[in-house]
């Protein structure tokens, strides 16, 4: 009975040692692909079957664990319009509308593959407790679970190398296992301050057949911001910090 | 045939995109483009209307009481340009929106929507000045504490409106506190326009609107009033919360003293200063179908009860059956003075559904929505589709009806159907 019982403390031990391995991972793939606060420009289209694009440059600015901010450059239709993320709390303000409206995170913006949490992403150590799967000679593979409801996605499957840590793709499931998209992270790029990370992230979905959207980073900047930069008074004003 | 020709130019706008389709290499997104102080940007909607007139309405035969069309069905084709520039350095701004409406040559109009400067001395604050568009209370269709606002189009809540000539500060400040997240106030000044005829104001008559806005315990909080002399005093409070990952509630509650409230008595315009509350519940939901429902019940506190609206019918019918042409201008006059908007009695229910990209169609999006009158059960019921195949232009087709009894408030309308086509192009 006592070898049993250290026997099944041993397990418990070691899977608990290993969980928190595959977090400490997870954490620095995070910290890898952005610094913790930061602003970037980066450009999504959308492309459908018959080879038509659409296009939308935003300009995200970014602080600590959960706040996020971003405004539409172009195109002209939904230039200022800006979305406000703090932690599980999202709003979406229309310069003709003029005020904030709460929208939820599962909410898409934009049309086409992505939703708002694919765009205002946190980090997924924020999101996410992770467990390592069985991985391949020259990459780890995590399984993650969301830690609460309010994630878009409840289960992620995650790639990343072992040389550098980088993230190569992401696979999302629904709570019932189904393969709602994948995300492939490529063509790495100097971002400048020790920033070397995927500039493109290929997105598709057995849910859009024929469709796929490109999330491709022009720029991204280490910067910090004061917090009054993400209250929803400044949502109208974002463009500000640009000039 | 109209229908067809219509159809026959969506047509060829959704197949060309094919043809100018191109292949881009990413390496042409990589480069960052470069920032502009200046900008100019503007849409251009075009917009033909079919209107199916229900001839037996007083309100039909009013509004046509010179010539009245020899038939139901009416047309209105309207261009409206919006114009817009920003200039905008690191601290200081200018914006300014224009819009115009043009019918023909002999009927056109235009106008200043917003014109106003900006200085932001920190993050913290800015100050503003000129006319500004105010769009206050958490209410999607209905603002009860919209004090400030322009008068909204519960049909079109997000088009843009004439702003409102004013200054403004704000101060802004954010908590690391789990409680309070952040807080803000702004006040408003308006100088009054009151000597009429010239360009003054008395001093004495300026208006002060005052908002103050909590994030406290992830729910959004404001506090505001109105303070005028001459206008009707407002006070009130809204908030909104994500009670659940998907279901957004929101409220809006508001007393105002002094409201100028027009009845008809004795077949006489009748008007009295009141004080009235008026509120308003709504929820926003997303249901597993990425439908989105947004419901709220609307309590206008100066509308007209069952018997008022009773009575102004009866001044709308006996005006409209006057063999005298100078009666029926009086009441046409009266009925567009003291009786406009779209809601004129005291409880609404709206409720819209939408859902972008049903059956997997990319940038179609359908919507239905109602403004029911819980008081006379007469109701408004539109369906819409949206559809942007091409960036930075958007169709949309919209078919309304207005239903109730002849001597209810949407069943008295003068029309009964209404057909929209529209055309957007931005730039």
């Amino acid at each position: 009975m006592k070898t049993i019982s250290m026997f099944i403390i041993t397990v418990l031990f070691a899977i608990n040692v290993f969980a928190q391995d595959a977090n400490k991972l997870l954490k620095e793939v995070d910290d890898n692909l952005m610094p913790e606060s930061y602003e970037s420009i980066r450009k999504l289209i959308n492309e459908e079957p018959d080879g038509s694009k659409k296009e939308f440059t935003f300009y995200t600015v970014k602080k600590g664990k959960d706040k996020v901010a971003m405004l539409y450059l172009s195109p002209a239709s939904e230039k200022g319009r800006s979305t406000l993320r703090l932690g599980e709390n999202m709003w979406l303000y229309i310069p003709s509308a003029n005020k904030p409206i709460r929208i939820t995170s599962l909410q898409s913006v934009v049309g086409g593959v992505f939703n708002n949490a694919d765009i205002m992403q946190l980090e997924y150590s924020t999101e996410y407790d992770a467990t390592y799967s069985k991985g391949t000679d020259k990459e780890y593979i995590l399984d993650l679970k969301a830690k609460n409801k309010t994630v878009a996605y409840d289960k992620l499957k995650m790639w990343i190398t072992k040389a550098d840590k980088t993230l190569r793709k992401v696979e999302a499931y629904s709570a019932s296992g189904m393969l709602i998209k994948t995300l492939e992270f490529k063509d790495d790029k100097n971002f400048g301050g020790g920033l070397n990370r995927p500039s493109v992230i290929d997105t598709y979905s057995p849910l859009y057949k024929g469709y796929r959207s490109l999330m491709i980073y022009q720029t991204i900047k280490k910067r910090n911001f004061p917090d009054e930069v993400f209250t929803q008074n400044y949502m109208s004003r974002l463009g500000d910090l640009r000039k | 045939m109209i229908f067809a020709r219509w159809l026959l130019l969506i047509l060829l706008f959704t197949s060309s995109r094919v043809l100018f389709a191109q292949e881009d290499d990413i390496s042409t997104y990589q480069e960052e483009e470069p920032e502009k102080k200046l900008e100019w940007n503007g849409n251009l909607d075009v917009k033909y209307k079919l209107f199916n007139m229900d001839q037996n309405s007083s309100l039909y035969k009013l509004q046509f009481l010179k010539e009245l069309p020899s038939s139901s069905l009416l047309s209105q084709y309207s261009l409206e340009p919006y114009l817009n520039a920003e200039y905008r350095t690191g601290d200081l701004g200018f914006v300014l929106i224009t819009h115009a409406s043009y019918y023909s040559d002999k009927n056109s109009s235009f106008d200043l929507f917003e014109a106003y400067a900006s200085f932001n001395p920190s993050f913290n604050t800015n100050l503003q000045a000129g006319k500004k568009v105010y769009s206050w209370g958490k209410g999607y269709a209905f603002n009860p504490v919209g004090f400030v606002n322009p008068i909204k189009d519960p049909e079109n809540p997000e088009l843009a409106q004439a702003g409102l000539f004013s200054a403004n500060f704000e101060y802004i400040k954010s908590f690391s506190s789990e409680a309070l997240q952040s807080f803000s106030f702004l006040a408003v000044l308006i100088p009054s326009l009151d000597v009429t005829g010239a360009q003054f104001g008395e001093l004495k008559n300026t208006g002060v609107a005052l908002k103050s806005s909590l994030l406290f315990y992830d729910t959004d909080i404001d506090f505001l009033a109105y303070y005028s002399e001459i206008k009707p005093k407002r006070y009130g409070f809204d908030f909104a919360r994500n009670i659940q990952e998907n279901i957004e509630m929101h409220a809006e509650f508001s007393y105002n003293q002094n409201v100028e409230r027009f009845t008809i008595v004795n077949s006489s315009l009748r008007n009295e200063l009141v004080d009235v509350y008026s509120y308003l519940f709504g929820i926003r939901y997303l249901d597993a179908s990425n439908t989105t429902i947004i419901a709220e019940y609307y309590h206008n506190g100066s509308g007209l009860s069952k018997n008022e609206y009773a009575n102004y019918n009866d001044f709308i019918n006996n005006g409209a059956n006057s063999l005298s042409e100078t009666i029926k201008q009086q009441t046409l006059g009266v009925s567009q003075t003291n009786f406009k908007g779209q809601t004129l009695m005291r409880d609404y229910l709206y409720i819209k559904l939408s859902h972008p990209e049903p059956f997997d169609w990319l940038y179609f999006t359908p919507s239905l929505y109602t403004i029911y009158n819980l008081t006379d059960n007469s109701f408004l019921l539109s369906f819409q589709i949206s559809y942007k195949p091409i960036t930075n232009t958007e169709f949309i087709f919209w078919a309304s009806m207005f239903a109730g009894k002849e001597s209810s408030e949407y069943g008295g309308k003068q029309v009964e159907q209404r057909l929209e086509l529209w055309m957007r192009v931005f730039f």
